[in-house]
Formats: structure tokens, sequence, C-alpha cells
């Protein structure tokens, strides 16, 4: 094509083409590797994987999808249990927020600089010491999963309404802890220096100098952390803890799938409000995104923007309600925990647990159940991945809706199918991420051998859920000046998909699937308890028969795996630079 | 010189909600004219040059744009025309994460297929191409780098290339150099207006310098609250046009003036 608009100059020498040994494609390189080599671990070759026999019992509770059991009993019943589990979650919430109010006080940077002030212009490094120890502390309770803190007070305190509370309350408060360090230490500072430089102790200067100003973010980050907290309760309750998953485990186990699918859709309908909620309270507090604050150095302006909107501020008194409600409904002993017994089984497990059963069969054990473990969060967070990049996009709402990038002004009909892939995008990533992990590897048990491919499932879809989600949060906040760009010179839909979302959003994206990779390691116990093998199945088994020195040394495994996968996603997302 | 008309606007009204941004604008714009638009912030003039390219549709009144209406062509046809119209913008509007070379590359996208695009973000094609665009607006040695990694002048460049790769009859710019400082502009302009005077090219640029106008521009058309105040020769405006276009009211609603 000749361009007459362009003199060709004579051939510059240098600038060659960029070399493709560069880190990303070495990582690529070595994903591609590793997931060849978890595909070979998940037995996929070694046999058959599909059970037949189940396939009878699968389209019966297919079947069952269409008519759940909604007699007056089992209405009654599902409220009954759905309020039990709402009421975990909160009262789990609540604890969390208090443990994680202190912790991440303790555990932000800001708190020991206030602590011990720099003195002259020497470097302070004295504040480093305790930061460390109280963040290493943390980093324990927060890599063990709820369901083995579930497991564990079972086995101490019984059938009791405590064990959902305090499963959810020790880890979620942590990960809490680390969040709201994360958001003190970001919070600007200048507020905090008068008040300091006024003579205010460091406690009190955090109280009225950094909290105001971070109370958004908290409020944000507490509303998603109960969106996590009623999925915990249920999956808790399928371990036993009561709630809406034990009565679903029950109905399950005596195949009455009619009363599985009634429970179901009480849990689905109990996440989309909890998520509208949640959504709704964020945009009014103006903050765009779920987990914004995990990621990005927002400009700090936005601050100061927030003001009480009545809206919100009626949400709190609501949810102040609630957990009043909460406490009182769930009924829970707290002097139980302190009592003298407690503390005396509490004891026992400590000392019956030490030192760690690590002899040569036991550790030959564990290394295989750590690579089909590890194996099977790769095979889930793929196909997690690769679904959500898929979903992401129709179920954004400013892609095909009208007015979206890529509604043209077109027909009505055209409308009409933009909504309608919308609707059905957003509908089925709710309904996934909905039903836990736990609930789909059941639900794959049906159809496939125990083994490492259906907790991947089960993990894989949960988990397609969330990051389709968040990824479609991410397209929504791009910025479309550029995509209207490309259009006005001419260029197809799918080239300014090409050119300009994909390029926008596919480093972000990334960055929340090496991140949910985390939490997915972390899961993958749950998946074990229902059946779905690796180290999980082996916690699953050692717990029940009150094994504790071989639990402390698969938990020893766990939490090296946890903390691997931790470091490695990091440091995968910094090449990445995101 | 050929008067073939590239733009004919006729009674053109563009409303947006209640209000009407762009009212009764009538306007022809020939083939190799260089014209800038000029007038106070809000007057329409971003809105007249959607309306140009396509993006917009007027509420009444007919656009033809290179002797069609581009809001009766269906969509492959509309984008048939709309690659031979280059836009340039006051905020660039590049994809920051991808290298300078795919974003002039975006400038082939109206005659590439989508398995030509594809390849190109792998093992980019028509590298000596874009560097000579490059090098034409000075900086062929970022030819490589991370579009979102340039300052803004360098990015305007880049801008800039994509338009020349994508070697369009008509060039429209809104407001180009809004955001670079007043020697970036200058380099600027008269990069414009060399291109546009060496192959014929239309160029139609909304502007806030009055002065650049003047000195790189045929013909100017004032606007003011949606309504084409003048349209002459550059050489035939003078300054009390210029004062009365860009004059702040004051008074009522209906248009009491308090002289300043």
């Amino acid at each position: 094509m000749s361009n007459e608009a362009i003199v060709r100059p004579p051939r510059v020498a240098g600038l060659s083409r960029p070399s493709w040994f560069n880190r990303q494609t070495a990582w690529f390189v070595a994903f591609a590797a590793v997931l060849l080599w978890a595909v070979v671990q998940s037995g996929a070759f070694d046999g058959p994987i599909l059970n037949r026999g189940g396939w009878t019992l699968a389209l019966q509770f297919a079947r069952a999808a269409l008519h759940p059991d909604l007699s007056a009993d089992m209405a009654r019943l599902t409220l009954d249990s759905s309020l039990t589990t709402v009421a975990f979650a909160i009262a789990g919430t609540t604890l969390s927020i208090a443990v994680g109010l202190v912790f991440g006080v303790l555990s932000s940077e800001v708190f020991w600089q206030l602590v011990f002030p720099a003195r002259g212009d020497r470097q302070a490094v004295r504040h480093r010491v305790p930061l460390a120890c109280v963040r290493a502390g943390l980093a324990v309770p927060r890599a063990i999963h709820e369901a083995i803190w579930g497991l564990f007070f079972i086995n101490i305190l019984g059938l009791d309404p405590l064990v959902a509370v305090l499963a959810i309350g020790i880890p979620f408060g942590a990960i809490t802890a680390r969040i709201f360090a994360a958001i003190l230490d970001e919070a600007p500072r200048e507020a905090l220096h008068a008040l300091q430089s006024s003579g205010a102790s460091p406690a009190k200067a955090i109280l009225y100098g950094l909290l105001p100003q971070a109370m958004p973010d908290l409020l944000s980050y507490t509303f998603y952390r109960l969106e996590c907290a009623i999925r915990a309760a249920a999956v808790l309750g399928l371990i036993g803890a009561g709630g809406l998953g034990y009565q679903l485990l029950l109905s399950l186990q005596s195949l009455r799938y009619e009363q599985v699918w009634t429970f179901l859709y009480a849990l689905i309908v109990l996440s989309a409000l909890t998520d509208v909620w949640s959504s709704f309270l964020r945009r009014r507090l103006h903050l765009a995104n779920r987990t914004e604050l995990k990621f990005a150095h927002q400009p700090k302006e936005r601050r100061l923007q927030y003001r009480v909107d009545p809206a919100a501020r009626r949400s709190l008194v609501v949810m102040a309600v609630l957990v009043v409600f909460s406490f009182w409904y769930i009924q829970a002993d707290f002097a139980r925990l302190f009592d003298p017994h407690t503390l005396s089984l509490l004891a026992g497990v400590m000392r019956d647990a030490l030192p760690p059963r690590i002899d040569g069969a036991m550790l030959g054990d564990l290394l295989r159940l750590s690579a089909q473990t590890l194996s099977m969060s790769i095979l889930a967070i793929t196909f997690a991945g690769a679904g959500a990049l898929l979903l992401s996009f129709p179920a954004a709402s400013n892609f095909l809706l009208p007015g979206g990038i890529f509604d043209h002004g077109g027909s009505r009909a055209r409308a009409f199918r933009g909504t309608v892939i919308w609707i059905v995008g957003r509908g089925v990533l709710l309904v996934l991420r909905a039903l836990s992990e736990a609930i789909w590897a059941l639900v794959a048990l049906f159809f496939l051998f125990p083994g490492i491919l259906p907790g991947a499932l089960g993990l894989g879809l949960y988990n397609l859920g969330i990051v389709g989600r968040l990824m479609a949060e991410v397209t929504e906040n791009v910025d479309q000046r550029p995509l209207r760009a490309l259009q006005a010179q001419g260029a197809s839909s799918a080239q300014v998909f090409l050119y300009g979302v994909l390029p926008a959003t596919l480093p972000r994206s990334l960055a929340y699937v090496l991140y949910r990779w985390e939490v997915c390691i972390r899961a993958t116990v749950m998946v074990g308890f229902v059946g779905a093998g690796g180290l999980g199945r082996l916690l699953a088994d050692q717990m029940s028969s009150f094994d504790y020195r071989s639990v402390a040394a698969t938990l020893l495994a766990l939490l090296a795996l946890t903390f691997g996968v931790d470091s490695l996603s990091t440091r995968i997302r910094r090449t990445l630079r995101v | 010189m050929p008067t073939e008309a590239v733009f004919v606007l006729r009674n053109v009204t563009k409303v947006f909600g209640r209000s009407a941004v762009l009212e009764d604008i009538n306007l022809e714009v020939a083939s190799g004219e260089r014209v800038a638009l000029i007038g106070p912030s809000g007057a329409g003039k971003t809105t007249l040059l959607g309306l140009l390219n396509g993006t917009l549709n007027p509420t009444q009144g007919e656009v033809c744009t290179l002797g069609q209406n581009l809001s009766r062509l269906s969509r492959s046809a509309r984008q048939q025309v709309q690659r031979d119209i280059g836009t340039i913008h006051q905020q660039f509007h590049l994809v920051n994460n991808l290298r300078v070379i795919h974003n002039v590359n975006a400038g082939h996208l109206g005659r590439w297929s989508f398995a030509r695009a594809l390849i190109s973000l792998f093992w980019p094609l028509e590298v000596e191409l874009a560097r000579s665009a490059l090098e034409q607006v000075g900086i062929a040695d970022k030819l490589y780098e991370t579009t979102g990694h340039l300052s803004g002048g360098q990015q305007q460049r880049v801008a800039l290339a994509r338009a020349l790769v994508q070697n369009p009859k008509v060039i429209l710019a809104d407001e180009p150099i809004a955001s670079l400082d007043p020697e970036r502009g200058r380099e600027l302009m008269d990069l414009l207006h060399h291109l546009s005077q060496k192959s014929n090219k239309t160029l139609v640029t909304s502007i806030h310098s009055v002065h650049f106008a003047r000195s790189h521009f045929q013909r100017l058309i004032g606007l003011r609250e949606g309504r084409i105040v003048f349209d002459c020769s550059a050489d035939d405006v003078t300054p009390a046009m210029i004062e009365a276009l860009y004059r702040i009211e004051r008074g009522d609603a209906r248009g009491e003036r308090v002289e300043a």
C-alpha cells in the first residue's frame, strides 16, 4: 500500500526487535511445563476418570433442580438454617473485625513508628523488630483454612455454635489485620503527625488522626469479608457446624435431591443479597472496586471526597441491628471458651500434637500428597482463569449492553440480545460463586472418581465465579476513550477488543488470578474434606482419629505449600508489573 | 484546487439529554482545506468533530462525510468510510499498556484482517513503515517502548504517527496541543500543517490558541453556544470578532449583557 504521507528515511541502524527471551515469556514457558506436570499428576491418563455408575444419580440430581422441595416444613427449616448461617457469618465477621482492628494496628508500620519515633537524622530501625514479629505471627492463622479451624474446634468444643464463630473469626481476623494494616499505612499522615507533635499517645493519635481517613476503605473491606463469611459459614456446615451446609449435607447423603436444591437456592439468594448490598455500599462510598485496595495505590484525593452518605448510614444501622440479632440467635456461650475444662482440653491437644510425627513413611506420604495438592490448585486456577477471561467480558456492564463499548446503536433486537447475554453472564458467575468449592466438588463426585480432578473442578468452578466477577469489574473500569478512538478510525469490534480492551485489562486480570491461586491452595483442604483427595483428605482422616502428631505434620506441609505459593505468586505479579 | 466537498452539514442539531450542544449548523469543507474551529469551552467543538468522524449521530439534520451519510450506513460500510478519517485527541487516547509499535500499527486496523492484527501483536508487522512514521514525528527511537512510559509530548507524536500510518484523506484533531507546552505545541502544529500541505490532506482542528489558528490555517470557524458565529478566511478575522467570540457574559437568562 502506498502511503504518500510518510517519507521513508534511510534505514537507521540499531533498534532491533525486542527479544522474546524475557521474564514474562520465561514465566509463561514455566507455567506451560507445570500445567503439563499437573495434568499428568491428576491421573487423567492413568485409567478411567468418569464414574459411569454415578450418572443415574447425577441425572436425578439435575432433574430435581426443577422441583425443589417447597413444603411448609422445608420452608421453615430452610429459613431457620439460613438465619443460622447468616448469624454465624455476621458473628464471625464481627469477631474478625475486632481481631483485625487490634492486630491491624499492631501490624502496621505507622503504629510502631509512633511508638519508636526516629530520633535526629538516624534512620530508625527499632520499629522493624516488633513489626516483623507480629506479621510473622499473623501469617500462620491466616494460612490455615477456616475448615481446619472448624474441625479443630469441633474436636474440642463439640457441636457448639462457637465453632463456626471462631472458625470464621480467627483466620478472617488475621487476613483482615493484614489488609487493615496496609490501609492504615497508606492513609495520609498529616493529621496524625499534627496530633503526635501535640503529645497524643500512639493509640490516640491513630484513633483520631488515621482511622477516620481510612474509614471508607475499612468499611468496604468489611463488607467484602461478610460476603466471604456467608460462603464460609455454609461450608462450615458441611463439617458439622450447623446451618445451611449441614442440612444440605444431610439431604444429600439421604439422596433427597429436591431438598438439596431448596438449600442450594437459598444459598444463592443469600449470596446474591449480600453481593448487591455490598456493591451498593461501595458505590455510595465512591469505591470503584471491591478489592482495589489490595492492588492499587489510588490517588489520595478520592479519600477527601468522602462524606457519610445517608443511605450508607442507614446500611450501618441495619448492620448494627443484625450483629445484635446474630449473637442472640446463635446463643453462643462465650464463657465456655475460658472454662477450665476447655482450657485443659486445649492444653491436652497441644501436648498430643508435639512433636509432629515426621518419619520416613509419613514424609513419603506428605511429599506425594503435597504434589497432588499443588497440581490440584494449578489445574483449578488455570481452569478458573481461562473460564473467567471468557465470561468476564459479556458480564461487564460496559460491554454489550446498550450504551456499552460494543453496542453500535443498532436495532432493538441487538440491544435485547446484549442485555440477555449480560444477564446470563452475571447469573452464571453469581451461581458459581454462591455455591462454594466443596459443594461443586460434591457435585463433581457424581460423575468423577474421587481424586484430584473432582477437587480441581470444584475449586475451579467456584474461583471462576469469583475471578470472573473481579475481571468484569476491571473491564468496567477501563478507559473507554482509546477504544472509541480505534472505532472512529474504522477498526472492527474484534480488533478493538484485541488492540484496546485486552491490553488494558489483561495485566490486572492476571494479577487477580495469581492472587486467587494463593486462596486456592489453602482451599484445597476443603475439597479434600468432602472426599476429593490431596492433603485435605489425609488431614480429615487424621483429625477424626484424633492423631494430633500426624495432624501437626500435615499442617506443616500445608503451611509450607501455602507460603511457597504465596511468595511465588507475589514474585510473578511483580514481573507483570501490576 | 478541487472543490469536492469532504464534509457537508445541513441544519445539524445535536442534543445531549435536554440541552442542545449544537444548533442548526450548516457547513461545507472542501478537500485539502485547513480549517480551525475556535471558540470558548463548551461551544460544541468536540461534538462537531465527533459528528464529522461518525462517533456521534446528529439529532436532526444531515452530516455527509466523504459523500456518505454515516448515520444511514451499515456498520461495515461506515467502517469503510471511517478508514479515511484519522482523529487525534487532546488526551491522545492511546492504549498505554501496549508498545509504541502496536499503537502506531493500530492505524492499519481498518485495512487489516483480524488474523493479521493478531499476528502483529506477537511479531510486529510493517515495522519499517511504523519506524518511518515515528521518524517523521521525531521519536523513531521509541519504537519498542511501552506507550504509557512516554511523556505527554511523545504520546501525542505517537498518536500522530498512528494517523500517518492510517493514511487518511482527512485528519481531525481535537485540541491536539492543549496538553503540550508551547514549544511542543508549535512543533506539532508545524507537523500537521506540513503534512496537510504536502499530501493535500484535509485538516479540521479545534484549537484554543487563536495565534496558531491564524498562523497555521486558511479558514477559521468561530463557534459559540452551539452556533456558528463566523466562518471566514483567516485573514478576514478581526480582533473584534475574536473578542466577541470569547466574551464572558454576565446577566440573566434573557441575555442582558454587562459589557466588560
